[in-house]
């Protein structure tokens, strides 16, 4: 099964990103769209067609690229990575389809997303270090100049900072990388070469102190994405970003950046610092929870719709960390079934918030005194407020959405390791089912404000976008047997390398 | 006969050089001006004549003066490449009056001559005399700006500096002549291997004659005067200068630590230092000082041309890397970042001029809402810097992988934090500048002219660097078949 299938999808976006900024307005529109539902049927066709039961990494394409670095061009899929691959190829097309009707520059906002499906997809498909880093670092790119050209009144501030937070990123893995490079002979990126714990019990020396190889860039590795995910304390810019930037910027950021990131931190940490792991997945799981209820209890404070779903990210990535922290089998697996899912429902909740926001010119829901500013959604629009239910549903994980089998599998993982992170991630479940029900109740039901009197239910459009989403959630919560069969015998032939 | 044929690139420059006078002399109000033509024509056929005499092979011509063997092909066509595109972009400048502008192609001609010269020089003298013809070139360019202050201050304070450093040089020729009793540097070498001189003394010639180079590669502790000399001289000679004049300085500082002060080492393309003394920990200084000492300036500037000139000084840094570990690899890390930072480099310079002619002003408060008045020139010079500064996933990157991996591989693991944190405060200086670029919201600027000629010199620009990007491993192959410069 391999017809260079996954060049093809990660270049096509990027070709259509070429081609379609040399065509008028109106057609530029087809091809960008166009070029991403290619890729994304490129993808599906790939993945529905991989053989499960087996750790293997399949569809392989291998070039030499640099050959006096041995850094290579090369691709593959697996259990792990599967699922990512299905989100972003879910989320872009719909993302594209929601700036339709951008008035300033519809080509710049498509060309930049096509580009980040492209870096995004090549990310998560390269099995060399380099290369995948090399698509990471592009990733930054589009967000920047997204965030400064079309973002909110602040946009300078929040693109300053997104870039400082990238290239300080992007720095730390840099380091982590080149040390792993040298330290094995003959040096080598491939993740092929480098899995199997060859960086075990290698050290280096600095400043008389000998310093373990893998330890120290895990370290640095982890920092490094921490700032491109955010993970607490480094999510400052991410609060920001999420107040200035467009709508669905925001959710290319949540639902295309983080998972892909905490992607790249399992693969990594299960394929090259298996021993690192060992000893540090206890300060994993203690990120986790911090994250966890540090997103939690931000998020009851917040009046915004965006500032909300900033913290739910936040606490959202910290359940994934406890999932693959917990180094049981099943709490991996729905870590990795998670990320999946939690992309899927963050983009609709960006989506969802973002057209509210766009009729009713606001962005909070909860007044200066705490009295109700919107409201009474449900009764001038109720197909946006059934979509927005179905998403808060599977965020809160209602059984027969996606979420349900993500955060279950997550906890009964984590159950038999340590109960205790089960108990708090529990409790702060309850606190989103406070605050996201707080916010349904503020912003749809009720009586109508002046704001939300005559509220455009969905278009054809925006149903047409939308829809994929909820039937993402609902699908992958009533019948997730391919998808986890697909994650499994990868996820525990990684893990036995750990133990 | 074959040391004319390999001349012979010289030669053509020389008699080009000299049609561009006449055609000059001649001119009479005629509306079209042939000298860029003639400039560009004389070039490509420099180019073809370099291609012939690499045909010809490697050999050290005039009793030992010229080596023309791989390293200096690679500088050729190096210095080809940035005359042809520094003649292209002149024409597009509003700084110099127009009829200035033509008369300007004969200064870059005769840079490139020296450039050639100073490129093949393995002969002390030579190799003075080609940095004396382009440095004092350099002072021309500089103060070329017309009525301007600034420009004639920059361009004394390079004077200065450059009488320094030429004395500076001297007395390490001298020093190494009264030793060697030649001025040949292979034979120099050959001397110092069979008799090493006590290491006080060299410690002093080598301090003398790499401070001498650092004025000319602008690297710590002359880096002072590079961002005058940026900001004061008209930004095509910027950005004439801080490619050529520095890679100029490159390659003899290469050529001649290498082969003066270095001998084959114990593995294959690894040298050692001659003798007791270990220069390579000097160089090593100097270039973590240059690039911590280049990014963090570049950080505070308050002017676009004084920022780029910064990152040049830290760029010099970055490239010192490659000398220090001493080896092969080393050296064609240095060679694939300096074709990355000839095409950033223009790149960055052209954009900064085109926002000159429109705004009179490179103050970073004065370029805030650039990208909405020019979106693709904007774009492609926060890109051109992005590849500078070797932000992944530029090419630059790829170069500057290559360079800190080289320090790493050595175990020079306090060099390469160096150089890893001065890249990332470049990058904020960066992100500086592309914060002003992007601008306030809420006021609305009027846009530019737009004009076919120079989107397409950009992208003239901006094609060949992703298509080092691609083919990096094409480049690195060239680069290291560069290195046969060794005839020891």
């Amino acid at each position: 099964m391999n017809y260079y299938l996954i060049s093809f999808f990660v270049f096509i976006p990027l070709l259509g990103a070429l081609f379609q900024s040399f065509l008028p307005k109106p057609k530029s529109r087809w091809v960008s769209l166009g070029a991403s539902l290619l890729a994304s049927v490129g993808a599906f066709a790939l993945i529905f067609g991989m053989k499960n039961q087996t750790a293997d990494i399949q569809a392989v394409e291998n070039f030499s690229w640099i050959s006096s670095y041995a850094i290579s061009y090369e691709m593959g899929i697996d259990g792990l990575n599967a699922l990512p691959v299905v989100l972003i190829g879910m989320i872009f097309p719909i993302l594209i389809a929601s700036e339709w009707n951008q008035k300033i520059g519809v080509k710049g906002v498509h060309g930049l997303f096509l580009l980040l499906q492209s870096a995004l997809f090549g990310a998560v498909c390269a099995q060399d270090l380099f290369l995948q880093f090399f698509f990471w670092g592009l990733s930054a790119l589009p967000i920047y100049f997204l965030v400064g050209i079309w973002g909110a009144e602040n946009r300078e501030k929040a693109s300053f900072r997104t870039f400082i937070a990238s290239s300080l990123g992007d720095a730390f893995i840099f380091t982590a990388l080149v040390l792993i490079y040298y330290s094995v002979d003959p040096h080598s990126f491939s993740l092929r070469e480098l899995s199997g714990g060859r960086l075990a019990g290698k050290v280096f020396e600095f400043w008389g102190h000998e310093f373990s190889i893998s330890g120290v860039a895990f370290t640095l590795m982890s920092i490094g994405l921490s700032l491109r995910v955010p993970i607490w304390p480094f999510h400052g810019w991410f609060t920001e970003v999420a107040e200035e930037a467009p709508p669905s910027v925001f959710v290319a950021i949540c639902a295309g950046i983080i998972p892909v990131g905490t992607y790249i931190f399992a693969r990594l940490s299960y394929v090259l610092f298996p021993e690192a792991l060992g000893d540090t997945f206890k300060y994993v799981v203690v990120i986790g929870i911090l994250n966890l209820i540090l997103g939690g209890v931000c998020a009851v404070a917040q009046k915004g719709l965006r500032k909300l779903l900033a913290y739910l990210c936040i606490s959202e990535v910290g359940l994934v960390l406890i999932g693959l922290g917990s180094l049981s089998s099943v709490g991996v697996v729905g870590a990795v079934y998670e990320q999946l899912i939690f992309g899927l429902a963050l983009a609709g909740f960006g989506l969802f918030s973002g057209l509210i926001t766009q009729r009713t010119a606001r962005i909070e829901f909860i007044g200066e005194n705490q009295e109700r500013v919107l409201g009474g959604i449900a009764i001038e629009a109720p197909m946006i407020s059934i979509v927005a239910g179905i998403v808060l549903a599977s965020l809160l994980g209602f059984p027969g959405l996606g979420g349900f089998v993500g955060h279950s599998l997550i906890m009964i993982g984590s159950f038999t390791v340590r109960p205790f992170t089960v108990i708090v991630a529990a409790s702060s479940l309850l606190l989103a089912s406070y605050y996201l029900f707080k916010m349904y109740r503020y912003v749809f039901l009720g009586e109508p404000t002046g704001e939300t009197k005559g509220f455009e239910d969905l278009t054809v459009r925006e149903r047409a976008y939308l829809f994929p989403l909820v039937v993402g959630l609902l699908f992958f919560g009533l019948y997730p047997k391919p998808l986890i069969e697909l994650i499994r015998p990868t996820v525990l032939t990684l893990l036995s390398s750990v133990k | 006969m074959k040391d004319f044929l390999l001349i012979m690139p010289e030669v053509i420059l020389v008699l080009t050089l000299a049609f561009v006078v006449i055609c000059e002399i001649t001119y009479s109000g005629e509306q079209l001006r042939l000298v860029t033509l003639i400039s560009l024509l004389g070039l490509a056929g420099v180019f073809f004549q370099a291609l012939i005499s690499f045909e010809v092979g490697a050999a050290q011509i005039f009793s030992g003066t010229l080596s023309i063997d791989g390293f200096s092909l690679f500088f050729k066509f190096f210095f080809i490449v940035l005359a042809f595109l520094s003649v292209v972009s002149v024409s597009h400048s509003r700084e110099m009056g127009a009829g200035r502008r033509t008369e300007y192609c004969l200064l870059i001609l005769a840079s490139t001559l020296s450039m050639f010269l100073a490129a093949s020089a393995s002969d002390v003298i030579l190799a003075y005399l080609s940095l004396l013809f382009l440095n004092i070139l350099s002072y021309f360019m500089t103060a070329y700006r017309q009525k301007s202050l600034i420009s004639t201050e920059a361009s004394v304070k390079y004077l200065t500096f450059g009488v320094v450093s030429g004395a500076l040089y001297i007395y390490a020729v001298a020093i190494l002549f009264v030793h060697t009793h030649t001025l040949n540097i292979y034979q120099m070498h050959k001397a110092l291997v069979s008799h090493p001189m006590n290491s006080q003394t060299m410690l002093i010639a080598f301090m003398l004659i790499f401070l001498s180079f650092t004025f000319q590669i602008g690297a710590f502790p002359m880096n002072l005067i590079v961002p005058d000399i940026i900001e004061g001289a008209p930004t095509p000679s910027s950005a004439f200068l801080s490619v050529g004049a520095r890679a100029a300085g490159f390659a003899l500082i290469t050529r001649f630590l290498i082969v003066i002060f270095a001998q084959n080492g114990l593995a294959q393309g690894q040298w050692e230092f001659i003798g007791d003394l270990d220069w390579t920990k000097i160089v090593a200084v100097v270039a973590g000082f240059t690039m911590v000492i280049g990014s963090l300036l570049a950080f505070r500037q308050k002017g676009a041309k004084r920022l780029v000139g910064n990152l040049v000084v830290s760029e010099s840094g970055f490239l010192l890397l490659g000398i220090v570990v001493l080896d092969e690899a080393g050296i064609t890390a240095l060679l694939y970042n300096l074709v990355i930072q000839l095409f950033a480099l223009m790149g960055v310079f052209y954009v900064l001029s085109f926002i000159y002619n429109e705004l009179q002003s490179d103050l970073l408060d004065d370029l805030k809402g650039m990208l909405r008045r020019a979106v693709p020139e904007t774009v492609c010079l926060i890109l051109f810097l992005l590849c500078l500064v070797g932000c992944p996933p530029t090419p630059g990157f790829v170069g500057k992988f290559a360079l800190i991996g080289a320090a790493i591989r050595h175990g020079k693991y306090s060099l390469a934090m160096v150089s890893v944190l001065a890249m990332s405060i470049s990058m904020f200086a960066i992100a500086r500048l592309a914060y002003r670029l992007v601008g306030d919201f809420r006021q609305v600027y009027p846009p530019f002219s737009y004009s076919w000629a120079r989107k397409s010199f950009i992208l003239a620009l901006l094609l060949p660097l992703v298509l080092i990007g691609v083919f990096s491993n094409f480049v690195f192959a060239w680069a290291g078949q560069s290195l046969g410069f060794i005839f020891w």
